[in-house]
């Protein structure tokens, strides 16, 4: 019970300068970590802002005005606006709170302001672990988490701030206690899903699949290198040519963009599956389309009741798939529909824009004229594509509002979108119902963390066409006009890591650093920050609990957090405990110890002899071997100290006598 | 005997939940003596306002972790309770296996503020940071103690009226290292401090017996009776009666002494303060050895039943104020 004066009294203390300056260095260094998701203005802030109280703490001089104050309040608070639009979200609130760190520096006297300064800190670290999780920042993390920690110290130690070293010795001792307990908590606390309270979501820019595809309104495709999903396999990979990861599917055509259709379009169809199949655990990262990607094609779904398969066979997921997500599949490559095709879903797969792409339609009317039957009219159209002087080009030029006649008669170059686009046109042109399916092709494997690798740089665009008595077909018409093209992601390894150059390509070293890199990356991802509910579940099977439920969860983490406390407590007592090491005191002090029992406790201003004559005393039958006892301690403890040999001599003196004590 | 508390405390909440408080430490953990080592059982550990502070921060942090289901916050924010943690079980280390070795009170006129002296011994590997030494509504003494040293600190309490006051209770506390914590203990040692009078002046000092009564003008005038002889200067002696013009001419530094002439002496009683209230009296008798010892006079004290024969120095002034100071007190 302290009396709320006297603690008033201490948090209104003045602080040392070098506290002050710790202070600085871990605002700053917060706002550094935040660097790029706050508003341009946040660092220059912060840092004339942080110049400008050490400059008033040297030079004394009186700190801003109640007026100034509230006008720079006003200020900041405008720019956060200006800045983002909102002041909600982690980007709006991180820099709101560099503000109003700078702003409370300005007024900072007491210990309190210099706290509240240190706690916006620890909030704006917060805000950048919640804006980035990648694995090289984590040291920056965990070395400004130590900076703050040692702010934390200096500024709990009071008027006085102990040298740097020591502070930070300390801070560092004290994160390195509490990190069993922090390891425990992390493994064992329990991961409720879903969010307590809807947060604004930043739409997060993904490269690569969209909702919609228009090839022709693009000149540039983005090379994006971001990682799409990751892909382990239980048992062998598929073949090169088996790599079509299926996404979302694209039926409805305007003559420049295609598009998804919104809805039901009746039950998923059933489907034979015949071949070799392939198990394989995905993990998929975040994505605006909402499909879980999969091999082409999968045996049943992941049984989560938000995942459902739609009539063209897409997995959905009715959750926003903010967060990466892994699920396990079994696909097989050779399949087959049953079912007949649905009358509406025919008419979608047929439908053509009015009077667009008059030629293309022309053309697709000669060349079914002249077939004599569908497959012959598939071969026909991919004879076309494959002889008529078609180029494959990352940077085709722009297409107008009749995409596929440009694309046909005018330009000849493209890529996979564009042919997907031209070849599902002619097909639906000859009356073969025809989608558009986009995905992925390939993927690169990582030898180090074992899985496929396939990026947003690996994104293709097909064809599925409607064939009576085969069901939906596969056709990938860019394999057509450029067999070469598709693979060379697959043959160059090192332009979907960002280095370019042919001569790296003869460092097979530097290759190997890179996947390894990559693969440590993707552990991080999977073990760390994707750890969730049924990780932890994992974790209590493997520990050999047999409940694997919330409640054993809860135990575990009661009994562990008990068990840390103790080791902490019990670590106390040893050092507090810390008694004087040497023999002769070690002895002395069991002799004490006996005489206690047996007699009188030493009285604190006695010595060894005054002691001893007391109590012979008190026991005349203890007199005659105590008194030389006592003597001999005595001229070993205050005189020229005794050889070792002595003091062994003593010690089983010693022994001998409380031995025969205690009988 | 009184206790150390102030009265106005009696009815703040706090204060009386205090008292309670270290009432019940009291009767669990006894009364203290001399040498005593702090141990476990008997410090009390409670989070401060700023830990209060920090424990609702964290549960923010947790909370934003939780809702945006963030591995890296959650931890982060983890890491942070530990280290919080840790500081409890420094903050109670603090204070744990502290050894007072000696404790005093130093007697002090009344109603100013007295020294306590504290003496710790610190056996541990570690320095002690952050203590806080209190009694009752006194601001508190902050000291730290090295490693394995042994230091005497200094601490006040408020002396009360005249007589013995007992300073029944100590408050040790220390928010080491990171102040979100502090953790106490209660002292209930043997401590009595005599309270002298305060010192009051109403009247001159009464002319010293065996002389005729004349006032001070008059002696003034003449300066001749109280003044006795030059004497060589003794490290006690008051600089102000040095003859500096003999040491300016050359001879050695010596004092003018006033001793009373033979037969004369200042003997102290109340009879001359006989139309005064007791305390008031007392009062003017402390002012009056002072001053006595002031002037450097030989002096004695007469009171009903107590008596101090003459002489001076520091000796002679303590056992006046005592005599003072424990006049018709049980």
């Amino acid at each position: 019970m302290s009396s709320s004066s006297a603690e008033l009294a201490e948090t209104a203390t003045p602080i040392s300068i070098s506290a002050q300056r710790w202070v600085l260095a871990g605002l700053l260094g917060a706002v550094l970590l935040n660097l790029d998701h706050t508003a341009a203005w946040c660092v220059p802030v912060a840092l004339g802002g942080g110049a400008w109280r050490l400059w008033a703490a040297q030079h004394g001089s009186r700190l801003m005005r109640r007026t100034a104050r509230l006008v720079v309040v006003v200020v900041l608070t405008l720019a956060v606006l200006l800045s983002f639009r909102t002041l909600n979200g982690v980007d709006a609130g991180a820099s709101l709170l560099v503000a109003m760190a700078t702003l409370k520096l300005m007024e900072t006297q007491q210990l309190r302001d210099w706290l509240i300064v240190l706690g916006a800190s620890l909030f704006l670290l917060l805000a950048a672990c919640l804006d980035a999780q990648t694995l090289w920042r984590m040291p920056l993390y965990a070395a400004e988490l130590w900076l703050l920690c040692t702010v934390l110290y200096a500024l709990g130690a009071g008027a006085s701030t102990p040298p740097p070293a020591l502070l930070l010795r300390g801070s560092a001792r004290s994160l390195l206690l509490a990190l069993p307990f922090a390891l425990l908590l992390f493994l064992c606390f329990p991961r409720l899903s879903g969010s307590l309270w809807s947060v604004p979501r930043e739409d997060e820019a993904v490269t690569g699949l969209g909702e919609e595809m228009s090839p022709g309104s693009i000149s540039q495709l983005s090379q994006s290198d971001e990682p799409a999903l990751r892909v382990r396999f239980e048992g062998e990979l598929p073949p090169l040519a088996e790599r079509y990861w299926r996404g979302p599917v694209l039926h409805r055509f305007d003559g420049v963009t295609w598009r998804r259709v919104v809805g039901q379009h009746g039950a998923p169809p059933t489907l034979e599956f015949a071949g070799r199949s392939y198990r394989y655990e995905v993990t998929l990262e975040p994505n605006k389309h909402g499909v879980l990607i999969a091999l082409e094609l999968p045996r049943g779904i992941p049984e989560q009741p938000s995942i459902y398969a739609t009539f063209d066979y897409q997995i959905m997921s009715a959750k926003a798939l903010n967060g990466a997500s892994s699920y396990r599949l079994e696909s097989f490559p050779e399949h087959r529909s049953l079912d007949g095709l649905d009358p509406g879903v025919r008419r979608l797969d047929l439908a053509l824009p009015n009077g667009r792409n008059p030629r293309s339609v022309a053309l697709a009317q000669s060349l079914r004229a002249s077939a004599s039957d569908d497959r012959a009219y598939v071969k026909a159209v991919l004879d076309y594509l494959e002889h008529g002087g078609f180029e494959y080009t990352l940077t085709p030029p722009r297409l107008g509002a009749n995409s596929i006649d440009d694309l046909l008669f005018n330009t000849h170059e493209g890529f996979c979108g564009h042919y997907a686009s031209a070849f599902a046109t002619l097909m639906r042109a000859g009356g073969i119902p025809a989608r558009v399916v986009t995905g992925y092709l390939g993927g690169e494997w990582n030898r180090f963390g074992g899985y496929l690798l396939i990026r947003q740089s690996n994104a293709h665009a097909w064809t599925e066409v409607w064939l009576d008595g085969m069901g939906w077909v596969r056709i990938d018409p860019t394999a057509v006009v450029a067999p070469d093209a598709l693979h060379r992601d697959l043959d160059d390894v090192l332009a979907g890591m960002g280095v370019s150059g042919s001569g790296i390509k003869t460092l097979p070293w530097l290759i190997a650093t890179l996947q390894a890199w990559q693969a440590v990356n993707a552990w991080w991802q999977d073990e760390f920050i994707d750890f969730n509910m049924s990780k932890q579940m994992h974790l209590l099977g493997a520990l050999g609990l047999k409940d694997r439920d919330l409640e054993s969860l809860v135990t575990l983490l009661a009994a562990g957090a008990t068990l840390w406390l103790s080791l902490l407590a019990w670590r106390g007592r040893q050092r507090s405990a810390a008694l004087p090491r040497d023999i002769l005191s070690r002895s002395w002090r069991a002799l004490e110890r006996a005489l206690t029992r047996a007699a009188a406790p030493r009285a604190p201003h006695e010595g060894p002899i005054a002691y001893s004559e007391r109590v012979a005393g008190e026991r005349p039958d203890l007199a005659a071997t105590l008194r030389p006892l006592a003597r001999h301690y005595a001229r070993l403890r205050y005189g020229a100290g005794g050889s070792a040999a002595q003091l062994q001599r003593f010690r089983r003196a010693v022994r001998f006598f409380t031995a025969r004590l205690r009988r | 005997m009184r206790s150390s508390a102030p009265p106005q405390s009696r009815f703040r909440p706090r204060a009386r939940l205090e008292r309670a408080v270290s009432a019940w430490a009291r009767s669990r953990q006894g009364d203290d003596q001399a040498p005593l080592t702090l141990r476990s059982r008997r410090i009390y550990i409670l989070p401060t306002r700023t830990g209060l502070v920090a424990a609702a921060l964290l549960f923010v942090m947790l909370l934003a972790g939780l809702n945006y289901e963030n591995n890296l916050a959650l931890l982060l924010s983890f890491l942070l309770s530990g280290v919080a943690l840790v500081s409890m079980y420094d903050c109670h280390r603090t204070l744990s296996g502290l050894q007072i070795s000696s404790a005093q009170v130093e007697s002090a006129f009344a109603h100013t503020h007295g020294e306590l002296l504290l003496a710790f011994h610190n056996t541990g590997e570690t320095a002690r940071r952050s203590l806080r030494l209190r009694v009752s509504a006194v601001p508190p003494k902050l000291f730290e103690l090295a490693p394995r040293s042994t230091s005497v600190v200094r601490a006040h309490y408020q002396a009360q009226a005249r007589g013995r006051q007992r300073i029944d209770r100590l408050h040790l506390s220390s928010n080491a290292p990171l102040g979100l914590f502090r953790a106490w203990t209660w002292l209930h040692l043997p401590l009595q401090a005599l309270i002298y009078p305060a010192p009051v002046r109403v009247r001159a000092l009464p002319p010293p017996l065996g002389l005729p009564q004349r006032s001070e003008r008059e002696r003034r005038l003449t300066g001749d009776e109280e003044w006795a002889w030059l004497r060589t200067f003794r490290d006690s002696d008051p600089l102000r009666r040095v003859a500096w013009k003999a040491y300016a001419r050359g001879a050695p530094l010596m004092v003018a002494h006033y001793d009373a002439p033979a037969g004369a002496r200042r003997v102290l009683s109340l009879a001359p303060l006989h139309d005064l209230p007791l305390e008031s009296a007392l009062s003017q008798l402390a002012d009056w050895v002072l001053e006595c010892e002031r002037r450097g006079e030989s002096y004695a004290l007469e009171l009903p039943g107590r008596s101090v024969p003459a002489g001076h120095g520091l000796a002679q002034r303590r056992h006046c104020l005592e005599a003072l100071a424990l006049y018709e007190t049980p």
